[in-house]
């Protein structure tokens, strides 16, 4: 069967764990539990033309205490940019992340989601982030772990975009 | 059981599984297979004799590209692939690290069961984590509340801009005597309610972004306690007697001695006022208040005693100081003026307190420290500064609004219209010719149509900011070049609000509510620069669309090619009384201003040498004095440059232009001055002019 690896990318707290833990096995839990090195899930999806294994790498969130080893990117086949839309750093951090990635590693299809959307009243980025990178041609989604909200649908998106190429 | 037997087992039992490499991705376990590594890969691996790792683990697979390189460079150390977490066939998960190595030339490799470590490391890091999160939490929060706070200032500041505004046209104009008091008062509590909102931003921002940096700027360093206390009862006295209660300055305390502390005026003056404040509400009738300062040595102590109820027998001190404290009996308004005392004296390093005198009544005190020698003396230089400019404490002392000494062609841009009619007003009364307009882009659009002296730009203004107004015009001048001149108004007033405007490309900064004089001062003190700028370079000065503006009047070159007398009467008129005034103000304050600007020299302060050297520089403008005024000019741009280099020479340069000018202004002194001279000149130029008058 194919596989396919995806990576989750984003900074600290942004729910990365929690954005697998929903498409892998359907749940959520409110505690934040901060993960330490890469957690390695699977799951089978249908697309268009077959089934593919989806290997999902959880990374660990970069911050001052950890920063992401590039070599864990090695054979990746897209990835899911993930920011926090109640902290605006989040965001910054990952536009500069998917920079980093672009230039270390190459340009690989991949979803920018702003997760915690649920949150909305908290929402700490400007109206209109996600029209501007759109125009760039970027996937951007308004997701959230605790609801579901587009979780599954980025996995399926990238997975169809990794099989047609 | 041999010894590697035992040690292999012992590996096993300590979470340590050992692998040789044989190539093209073929294991071959070393020892016993762990039965915790066969609970994650299956008893088919376990039994197997050689295993392909990266078909086992995607995250080992990823790894082995790294340590078949490490094991090729024939490295002595370690290669570690960091923590990765490994599901069991039953679910549960592993936390695991490999280690690549080589051990007597064969290609280990090591997998170590980190269960025991993880959860300690696991622990650390959610720690410092979850302390990262609330902290940044917590920079959010106190950032909403200072926007809010920042809101309310600028709100709070449109309305009393206005007020001030009414205040100031209502003291130029004739005044009846029976109601010039109550405008004075007016306008002099609109003065302390500025100073008040200007406290509450700083003092409050300050304190919510937890800056717990002791003291504030050097200017604010010495305070004259007595003084602020004289002006609180001046201040108050009105409302008081309203109450039927006698507010009196301590009868006992002797003015004439030196009662200077370290603090600033204007905060001063507000915790004498919260105190006063306070006393009022507990203050019987017919009762009386006293403020004083005492001498305690080191330190001053000043207060105020009221002759009311008393505190409680159980009243905490540090819940009476306590923010949002508020009296059981006749409360304040918000419970933040206590508060607000006790934060900025214990700021400057001081006490505060409250007691219950054996008389009878409260006496509420706090004490600072006495100021430096130091401080002592710059601060007298400044007072004598501010005395000279008819700038006493910063208040408006000024009267009237007088005629400026040239027409300046002034653009104010501001959407409020209450505010730009009252400074449109203000710097016509001047004699100014001044066009509005309500946003930045209309702003352009006049810029246009005609040039400007001095443009007074408010910050926030609808659709085009008075910011993104002021980049258009500077990417404009970077394409066709020359200067506009454009001051920041701004309802905020902080020195971050400052420094953020002046950062943007403003030429200089002014809050609202703005006093006339500072007004006035500012905008003449540019178009001066302007003038200057333009007297040395030799064309007047570009709008910024490149269209020529009226020529301003040139400095003299020197002496010999104009009198003093002949520039003064060109550039002021026929007013001996007036050029007199000027001339003898001149003599009598220039050697001050050359002093202050030798001290920076000396003490190499790059600020106050640029100060000095500008406001000397605007002194001798008036004059017309071209090389004297472009020697202070060179000072100044060393200080605001920050290099002093040749600042010693410079100054001589300074010092003897200034001897010369002196010299010159020696023949217009009383007596010297010639009014034929001056009606023949004035004679002239309404000659020259079609409809000229005398």
């Amino acid at each position: 069967m194919l596989k396919k690896k995806i990576c989750m990318i984003g900074t600290n707290a942004v729910g990365k764990t929690s954005l697998v833990r929903r498409f892998v096995h359907c749940a959520f839990s409110e505690t934040y539990e901060s993960n330490i090195g890469v957690k390695m899930e699977k799951k089978v999806v249908k697309v268009p033309a077959d089934e593919v294994t989806l290997v999902l790498w959880d990374l660990y969130g970069e911050d001052k205490f950890q920063q992401i080893q590039m070599s864990y990117l090695r054979g990746m086949d897209g990835y899911l940019l993930v920011a926090d839309s109640t902290r605006r750093k989040t965001y910054d951090d990952a536009l500069a992340l998917q920079e980093k990635v672009t230039r270390e590693i190459g340009k690989f299809p991949f979803v920018f989601l702003l997760n915690k959307c649920d949150l909305a009243n908290q929402r700490d980025i400007e109206t209109g982030a996600e029209g501007a990178l759109e125009q760039r041609g970027w996937q951007v989604r308004q997701s959230s772990a605790k609801t579901g909200q587009h979780v599954e649908e980025s996995f399926l998106w990238l997975a169809n975009e990794m099989t047609a190429k | 059981m041999g010894n590697n037997d035992i040690f292999e087992s012992f590996l096993a039992e300590q979470g340590f599984a050992l692998f040789e490499y044989l190539g093209d991705g073929l294991f071959r376990p070393i020892g016993k297979f762990p039965d915790w590594l066969e609970r994650i890969w299956g008893t088919d691996a376990a039994r197997a004799g050689m295993v392909r790792l990266g078909e086992l683990s995607p995250f080992l697979e990823n790894f082995l590209f790294d340590a078949e390189e490490f094991w090729k460079s024939k490295a002595h150390s370690t290669l570690k692939s960091g923590n990765w977490t490994e599901s069991g066939a039953n679910g549960g998960a592993t936390p695991l690290e490999a280690a690549a190595l080589r051990i007597d030339s064969r290609r280990i490799l090591m997998v170590q069961n980190f269960s025991a470590a993880f959860a300690e490391q696991q622990r650390w890091l959610q720690t410092a984590r979850d302390s990262l999160l609330e902290h940044e939490k917590l920079m959010r929060e106190i950032q909403k509340k200072e926007i809010l706070l920042h809101c309310i200032v600028h709100d709070l500041s449109q309305p009393l801009s206005a007020m001030r505004g009414c205040f100031n046209c209502l003291t130029v104009g004739d005044l009846p005597d029976d109601l010039r008091p109550f405008v004075e008062t007016g306008q002099r509590e609109s003065y302390r309610q500025e100073q008040m909102i200007r406290s509450v931003l700083e003092a409050f921002s300050a304190d919510l972004a937890g800056q717990q940096a002791k003291g504030d700027s050097g200017s604010a360093a010495v305070v004259d306690l007595a003084a602020g206390a004289r002006r609180v009862v001046e201040s108050f006295s009105a409302a008081f007697s309203e109450k039927g209660v006698r507010l009196q300055l301590d009868p006992t305390m002797d003015l004439s001695r030196d009662w200077l502390s370290v603090g600033d005026a204007a905060r001063v003056d507000r915790i004498f006022g919260n105190l006063l404040e306070n006393a009022m509400r507990y203050s019987p009738r017919s009762t009386t208040v006293t403020v004083g300062v005492e001498d305690k040595g080191n330190s001053l102590n000043a207060f105020v005693d009221d002759e009311g109820p008393g505190l409680p027998k159980d009243q905490s001190q540090d819940k009476l100081f306590a923010l949002f404290a508020k009296g059981k009996d006749r409360p304040g308004k918000a419970g933040l003026g206590l508060y607000f005392c006790k934060m900025t004296v214990e700021r400057w390093g001081g006490k505060i307190g409250a007691e219950n005198r054996t008389s009878g009544g409260t006496r509420f005190w706090f004490r600072l420290a006495r100021a430096s020698a130091e401080a002592k003396a710059q601060f007298q230089e400044t007072q004598e500064a501010k005395s000279a400019k008819g700038d006493g404490a910063g208040a408006p002392t000024r009267k009237g609004v007088g005629k400026a000494l040239r027409t300046l062609r002034i653009l104010v841009a501001d959407d409020t219209e209450v505010n730009r009619e009252l400074a449109m007003e203000l710097l016509k009364k001047r004699g100014h010719a001044v066009v509005g307009v309500e946003d930045g882009r209309s702003a352009l659009v006049a810029l246009e149509k005609q040039p400007f002296d001095v443009v007074l730009m408010d910050e926030v203004m609808p659709g085009m900011s008075g910011v993104d107004a002021m980049r258009a015009i500077r990417k404009r001048e970077a394409a066709s070049g020359g200067h506009q001149n454009i001051i920041g108004l701004t309802g905020n007033a902080t020195k971050e609000d400052e420094k953020r405007l002046i950062d943007a490309g403003m030429d200089a900064f002014l809050s609202k509510p703005f006093d006339m004089h500072r007004l006035f001062d500012l905008v003449e003190s540019l178009a001066a620069d302007v003038q200057l700028a333009g007297a040395k370079v030799g064309p007047a000065v570009t709008g910024p669309a490149g269209a020529e503006s009226q020529p301003a009047a040139p400095l003299r070159a020197n002496a010999s090619t104009e009198s003093v007398a002949k520039y003064l009467a060109r550039t002021i008129g026929n007013n001996p009384k007036l050029i007199q005034s000027l001339v003898k103000s001149f003599l009598a304050d220039a050697p001050k201003k050359l002093s202050d600007v030798h001290r920076a020299i000396a003490h190499q302060d790059a600020e106050k040498l640029a100060f000095a050297a500008h406001a000397l520089k605007g002194a001798m403008a008036v004059f017309g004095a071209a090389e004297a005024v472009s020697s202070a000019k060179s000072l100044e741009a060393m200080g605001r440059a920050g290099s002093l280099q040749g600042a010693s020479e410079g100054f001589q340069v300074l010092e003897a232009r200034l001897h010369e000018l002196e010299e010159e202004l020696q023949t217009v002194k009383p007596g010297a001055l010639n009014k034929a001279n001056l009606k023949t000149t004035a004679s002239a130029r309404g000659a020259a002019r079609p409809g000229g008058k005398r």
